[in-house]
């Protein structure tokens, strides 16, 4: 009858977990489905043409270079825009005023031209620019009222945390299985059977500890079994001192590598050049912020726009105007140092990204994923000489190896020629 | 031949006293007291208790267990714009000129994050100058707090602006009332200050410059003056003499050493099969009387007589008439250097020191005689680094005294100080209306001006100079000014409205000095130097037979100079030179390369007349040197206080004292160190007659690094002459051989150890040629600079706690041989009591010893913690951070090489004063590359490990194999004579590996199997 009971525990468990799951599932899927645009033109056509040849100098609802062209398709009929656009110089010299005007405003600053252009392109492109301009305008509008939805939604994209669901549910298990226990011992009652059960006898810790003591053996071994997790814990904790891995402070500007080198996928070179060349990687100055942030003011959120008028308060670049401020103090960026080794270990960039080409990602860790970094490896010495025990040398097609390699490869007759063959544990290779 | 030689490091070990044989025993003589090591000298007088002690323990232990949970935050900042050319963590070179009147050197300068770090030489530029020890040592000058900061009129602080109006009313004021105006200048070699100097000539006709150089060559300035009409030096080129004649000339060191050195070395290359052979005649231990071939020990007095009894010799072979009738106690070697000379007409060289124009002139003569002018010394391409005119520097003072002048500007030079006058000068000043300093600090001489002008450093400053006639350099900045300063040009540009001096420099010399279409603006400051072509018509007037100067007038003027009983003859040291630099703690702790001493100046006296005059030198307990004190009196002047100092090979009946000490005014690392003896230079004159010392109480405490080393007894530095190098090319290097049970071997076959195979990959060697090292001590300097190796203070060096990594053993020879104690029968006790019994004319060699990086090191086998290991590329590595400070490898390494940090040098107070690394400019100077040793551990040299990593890792990244030559190390990089060699000996292509085939080529103490990387070259001298 007792045992009768134990398949039902286990039926409630397997219900409760799969019931959990299924829900926690249900909450990640929301997805919203995209209109296309009308008047003739495909904008999705248009899209690719914008961000290939136009974007550089154009935007829907601000000028940049060039002016912004919101409301374009209102000003100008189609048929002009199409000639405007694939060749303004042929439209200029034939005396078009509209055209001539609009060379006057620019200062004589001549738009390309772009025959390659197809009539079904340039209305595409029209059309991508109406529908752009009108998502821009919307949300201007829907702010007044839905400023908070918009927050809700630009938060939502990020990966949830499970752990208070995992919580709440181990405590909703517990308390099913002690309202069981309950049951069991009121249906015993009932029956008129003693409730000390073989169930309160397995629970009875007395026994365990009286026998256990009994065993002089068993004590010490169970005293040095517990001496060996205290040390252990004590060595992992001295072990960690002055380790700052995770160390994640906050930056003086919110710089996501995310969205550079992950969504935008600039090359990590393109910022760290001195990777390649030097011992350090370089943090990047603000100019080279500016080859980009010259033409891209805008972040993908609010926020996003705050943190890149930091670099025009650093550098002193007028947004509005597009120069830069004469005479402009500069205030340089002060950047939190994350990885940070001592003064008496000489590590060098250029060494292990082009002499050794390794990714940036083996020690960084998934810096394109990062919004914010953080330390991802340990970088201490035993982390370092490991790396050198595992990763073999690059002596292909460098002709430094050349000679070395013929030695090494007789050395080490088909072995891994890793880097601590070639003396990569040396103490003055790194510290001198 | 005798190749045995005893060597002693200095009249203590001669004599070996008890204290020196203690001292032997000991390395590290005597004990820190712990509150010397503790750092507190207060500790003793607080009224702290044990129990409060142990309550402050405890607290500060928690505070520092949470303290140090937490990591502190450190920001990283980069440029707000970059500058292309610069990037982090990579080293930046530029091509400049060293030249501040008194040397003058073609200089490439490091610059890492903007900051100028190391000073190397531009081998590509013809002429290089002399990469002196003062030229290395330049870059620290440039982050020295003692420069002043801004302009100054009677002590405060004053605008640019201020400065030029005041100047130029000053300068209205004297025209107006019929005074003089005077430029005061050190040798002036910039052709756009002579430019705009001009230019301001014809703005003020009234006006007028005088030049003057600290240590006067207006002697053989005037007799060049006279005999070709032209006063100017003239060049020599030793590297196409064959015989080499200097007479009380240190060209090696200090007398005009602009590349002597470098061109000297040429013809001392015994693999030639010949080598030139050089003679000198001096009173003083000179380094280049050290390196002589004979040296033959003169009293000042005599230097004239030798000179002149020369001429008669070769006038003699000539034809010529003879003057004078001069009778020396030399006549015997100056026969024997007449005949050598006059085989070797046009290939030859004379140079005397003297500043009497008269001896000058007769020098001139001599090497008119042998057909010089034209080969070996060239006077058409003359030398214009010297131009001081002790003549118009005398007239400049008596119309000071008089009232006549209206402003005085003096420019680099410091005359209340350097001029033996001085106290005369700074009373005279007075009398001027306006004075004015151009300096980089508050100089004695700037003390009494009415405006102190600070001047950039040279690497702040554009800049350019003309050391040779058609040879042109360039100076360019490479740090913005750290100070609000004006280098003399942008002084005199302003004053004559020409603009900036960028613009003035580049105008002149399109317009005036590169050649069209052979000369390019952008090559020459790459360069930092342009050569004009030499024109059809120059050269030709010294090619005609030379029409012999008359001497009689000369002559008869030097046979009247009367000797005394007693001789001065000034110096200046290769360290401090004459003075300017006396801030500069690497100056001042690198330990002259004769006595080896440091921190200090002293009279050097032969020990015949220390002997007869009772003074004395004497070893403390620690061995530290101590000497008698003495008033010097020349003339009627007297300098107190002197220290004095017994040396072997000075002429009895001389002393030597050297200039460059005891300013008052230089800094707080420089004042007070040592004498002045500038007093003593009386006429210009660096040799004094009827000079008398009388001994005064006390003994003086010297810092010498000459016993803390000891290798006595071995043969260390293995010597052989050019015959018997030609006979038989491995002479005078014999292997140490073991008696063994197989027979007699070779210690290069005798091992205790297992083989080590060093064939993969790189080994990286330094050979030393003994030949090669005159001893300047240059490396010395380059080492410590690219090394951030600490500056002691004399009181640790008199302990001999030395940090330097490098140093150059100097050893004096003896007579006495084992060969020849058998001839004599003379027994073991008498040989080794004769071995030490001083020589009158003691042999000198020099040996650079660094770590001797051996593959079977005896300091690896005894580190407790591992903390020194060999590398697969043949280096001994020393990781600061495991040691522990156990110093049992410094006791078991036979080249005492090992330097113990016994203080936190960068910050104990103890050594604020001296170490550079204390202040926030001074540690703008330490190389990025290279840690700072904490207190506690030991260190020492590592071959410039961050440079062959660094080579290693460029031929990486290019993908290509290491070239040799690629990359050097620092005290390679900086000996001008080519001593040091660098390489990898694994690259069968590689200068080192060749080398290490010759047969001159041994390892010190080969004998206890230490097999090292870094090999020397036996020392050939030629005595035919």
């Amino acid at each position: 009858m007792k045992n009768a009971l134990l398949p039902r525990f286990g039926a409630v468990f397997a219900l409760l977990i799969l019931t959990a799951f299924t829900l926690i599932s249900s909450t990640t899927m929301a997805q919203d489905s995209t209109a296309t645009g009308a008047e003739g033109g495909d904008p999705a056509v248009g899209e690719k043409l914008w961000k290939a040849n136009c974007a550089a100098c154009h935007k829907v609802d601000a000028k940049l270079i060039g002016p912004a062209l919101g409301q374009v398709t209102e000003k100008y009929d189609e048929e002009w825009l199409i000639a405007w656009i694939r060749n303004n110089q042929e439209l200029r010299e034939s005396g078009d005023a509209q055209a001539l005007a609009i060379y006057e405003e620019y200062n004589g600053l001549a738009m390309s031209a772009y025959p390659q252009f197809s009539d079904d392109d340039i209305r595409g492109l029209l059309a991508y620019i109406d529908q752009e301009y009108a998502a821009k305008q919307a949300p201007a509008v829907a702010d007044t009222g839905g400023g908070a939805g918009a927050a809700g939604s630009g938060q939502g994209s990020g990966p949830m945390d499970l752990t208070p669901v995992l919580i709440g549910l181990v405590v909703f298990l517990i308390i099913i299985v002690f309202i069981l226990v309950r049951i069991k011992n009121l249906l015993l009652v009932m029956k008129g059977v003693e409730p000390r059960s073989a169930i309160d006898q397995f629970f009875d810790l007395r026994v365990y500890v009286e026998r256990f003591f009994a065993n002089k053996k068993l004590v010490g071994f169970a005293a040095v079994i517990v001496l060996i997790f205290v040390f252990n814990g004590l060595w992992g904790f001295l072990k960690g001192i002055g380790v700052d891995q995770n160390y994640q402070p906050t930056q003086p500007i919110a710089f996501s590598h995310e969205i550079h080198a992950g969504q935008n996928e600039v090359d990590c070179n393109y910022c760290h050049s001195s990777a390649r060349h030097s011992k350090s990687a370089g943090v990047p100055s603000a100019n080279v912020c500016m080859n980009c942030h010259m033409y891209v003011a805008e972040g993908q959120s609010e926020q996003g726009t705050k943190e890149i008028e930091k670099i025009y308060a650093a550098i002193g670049w007028d947004k509005n105007t597009r120069t830069y401020i004469e005479d402009y103090e500069e205030k340089p960026i002060e950047w939190v140092r994350i990885h940070n080794l001592p003064d008496l270990a000489y590590f060098n960039h250029s060494q292990h990204v082009v002499a050794g080409q390794v990714e940036c990602q083996t020690c960084h860790g998934p810096i394109e994923e990062m919004k914010e970094v953080y330390q991802y490896s340990e970088l201490t010495m035993g982390w370092c000489i490991n790396c050198h025990r595992e990763t073999e040398v690059k002596m292909e097609d460098n002709p430094y190896y050349d000679k070395l390699h013929e030695q090494l490869a007789e050395e080490y007759k088909g072995e891994k020629i890793t880097v601590d063959k070639i003396g990569g544990l040396e103490c003055g290779k790194c510290h001198y | 031949m005798a190749t045995t030689k005893k060597y002693w490091k200095g009249i203590e070990e001669l004599q070996n006293d008890a204290a020196v044989q203690e001292l032997a025993k000991n390395e590290f003589p005597e004990e820190v007291a712990t509150a010397d090591f503790l750092g507190d000298e207060k500790v003793s007088d607080t009224k702290t208790t044990r129990r409060d002690f142990l309550k402050f323990m405890g607290f500060s232990t928690a505070a520092a267990t949470l303290a140090a949970c937490e990591t502190p935050v450190q920001k990283v900042i980069p440029y707000v714009v970059k500058p292309e050319e610069v990037t982090p963590g990579v080293a930046n070179y530029y091509a400049t000129t060293y030249s501040d009147g008194e040397d003058f050197a073609s200089v490439l300068v490091k610059t890492r994050e903007g900051r100028p770090i190391k000073i190397e030489t531009n081998n590509d530029a013809p002429m290089n100058g002399a990469m002196t020890s003062r030229v290395q040592a330049s870059v620290l000058n440039l982050y020295d707090t003692a420069r002043s900061k801004a302009p100054m009129k009677d002590g405060a602080e004053i605008t640019w602006a201020t400065v030029d109006a005041d100047i130029k009313k000053a300068i209205a004021d004297a025209e107006a009332a019929g005074k003089k105006v005077i430029f005061l200048t050190n040798s002036i070699t910039s052709p756009s200050i002579n430019a705009v100097g001009a230019e301001f000539m014809t703005m003020h006709p009234g006006a007028s410059h005088v030049s003057y150089d600290a240590v006067s060559y207006s002697g053989i300035l005037d007799a060049h003056s006279e005999v070709f009409g032209k006063r100017a030096l003239p060049s020599y080129h030793f590297d196409k003499a064959e015989v080499v004649v200097g007479v009380g000339a240190d060209f090696l060191g200090e007398h005009l050493n602009f590349g002597n050195s470098r061109d000297y070395i040429k013809m001392r290359d015994p693999r030639h099969g010949k080598m030139s052979r050089h003679w000198q005649f001096e009173s003083n231990m000179s380094i280049t009387g050290a390196n002589a071939d004979k040296r033959v020990m003169v009293k000042p007095s005599e230097q004239g007589k030798v000179i002149l009894s020369l001429y008669n010799a070769l006038a003699a072979k000539n034809g010529n008439p003879a003057v004078g009738s001069t009778k020396t106690a030399y006549d015997a070697d100056v026969n024997a250097v007449a005949n050598k000379l006059w085989a070797a007409r046009g290939k030859s060289l004379v140079v005397a020191g003297s500043n009497d124009a008269d001896v000058q002139k007769v020098t001139i003569a001599i090497n008119q005689i042998l057909g010089n002018y034209g080969a070996t010394l060239d006077i058409d391409r003359a030398n214009k680094t010297k131009q001081g005119n002790d003549a118009e520097v005398a007239t400049l003072l008596a119309d000071m005294k008089a009232g006549q002048v209206g402003v005085l500007v003096m420019m680099g030079v410091n005359p209340v100080y350097s001029h033996a006058m001085g106290a005369e000068f700074a009373e005279a000043m007075k009398k001027v209306d306006t004075t004015a300093v151009m300096d980089d600090r508050m100089t004695e001489t700037a003390i009494s001006a009415n405006y102190l002008l600070p001047t950039n450093h040279y690497l702040e400053s554009w800049d350019d100079a003309m050391p040779v006639e058609g040879y042109y350099t360039l100076a360019q900045p490479t740090i913005q000014k750290l100070y609000d300063t004006r280098s003399p040009l942008e002084n005199m540009l302003a004053w004559t409205g020409k603009g900036a001096a960028y613009d003035f420099i580049k105008n002149h010399w399109g317009q005036n000095i590169l050649v069209a279409g052979a000369g390019s603006w952008n090559r020459a400051v790459h360069d930092g130097f342009y050569v004009q072509p030499q024109s059809a018509g120059e050269n030709t007037e010294s090619k005609e037979a030379p029409v012999l100067v008359d001497v009689s007038g000369a002559a008869r003027a030097i046979a009247q100079q009367k000797g005394s009983d007693l001789e001065l003859e000034l110096y200046t040291k290769s360290g401090l030179g004459s003075g300017a630099s006396a801030n500069n703690p690497w100056l001042q702790e690198f330990p002259d390369p004769i006595t080896r001493t440091s921190w200090d100046n002293y009279l050097t006296v032969s020990r015949t007349d220390v002997e007869a005059m009772g003074l004395v030198n004497e070893n403390t307990s620690n061995g530290a040197l101590n000497g008698s004190l003495v008033n010097v009196t020349v003339n009627g002047t007297t300098v107190e206080n002197v220290p004095v100092m017994i040396q072997p090979g000075q002429a009895p009946g001389s002393v030597g004292l050297a200039l460059g000490y005891g300013r008052t005014a230089a800094g707080i690392v420089g004042n007070g160190v040592g004498v002045n003896a500038f007093p003593l230079y009386l006429n210009g004159s660096t040799t004094q007659t009827g000079v008398t010392i009388e001994k005064v109480d006390g003994m003086h405490e010297f810092a010498c690094i000459q016993l803390a080393h000891t290798m006595m007894g071995r043969h260390i530095v293995k010597e052989t002459t050019l015959e018997e190098f030609i006979a038989n090319p491995s002479a005078g290097n014999d292997e140490p051989t073991f008696e063994t049970h197989e027979g007699v071997k070779p210690a290069s076959e005798v091992n205790l150890w297992e083989e080590f195979d060093k064939t993969t990959g790189h080994w990286w060697n330094l050979s030393i040629d003994l030949n090669n090292c005159i001893g300047c001590g240059a490396c010395v300097v380059a080492c410590q600079a690219e090394n951030n190796v600490p500056v002691v203070g004399k009181d640790e060096i008199r302990r001999s706690r030395d940090m330097h990594w490098l140093r150059i053993d100097r050893y004096y020879s003896s007579e006495m041989t084992k060969d020849r104690a058998e001839e004599e029968g003379l027994g073991a006790i008498e040989m080794y009591a004769a071995m030490e019994d001083p020589a009158d004319a003691p042999e000198v060699v020099f040996q650079p010893v660094m770590c001797q990086h051996c593959n079977h090191a005896p300091c690896e086998t005894v580190c407790p913690v591992g903390a020194t290991a060999h590398s697969s590329e043949g280096l001994n590595h020393m990781a600061y951070n495991r040691c522990i400070g156990t110093r049992y490898c410094a006791n078991n390494c036979p080249y005492k090489v090992r330097r113990f940090n016994w203080f936190n040098y960068p910050t104990y107070s103890k050594f604020n004063d001296v170490n550079p690394a204390q202040d926030e400019w001074g540690k703008m100077v330490l190389n990025p590359d290279v840690t700072v040793r904490a207190r506690g551990v030991m260190e020492k040299c590592t071959m410039c490990l961050q440079r062959i990593q660094l080579g290693k890792l460029e031929a990486k990244r290019e993908g290509r194999p290491v070239a040799d030559g690629d990359f050097t190390v620092a005290c390679a990089g900086a000996c001008d004579t080519g001593a040091i060699t660098f390489g990898d000996v694994n690259d069968p292509e590689s200068r080192v590996h060749k080398i290490r085939e010759e047969p001159r080529r041994y390892y010190l103490l080969e004998e206890i199997g230490t097999k090292p990387s870094v090999f020397y070259q036996t020392k050939v001298r030629n005595k035919a």
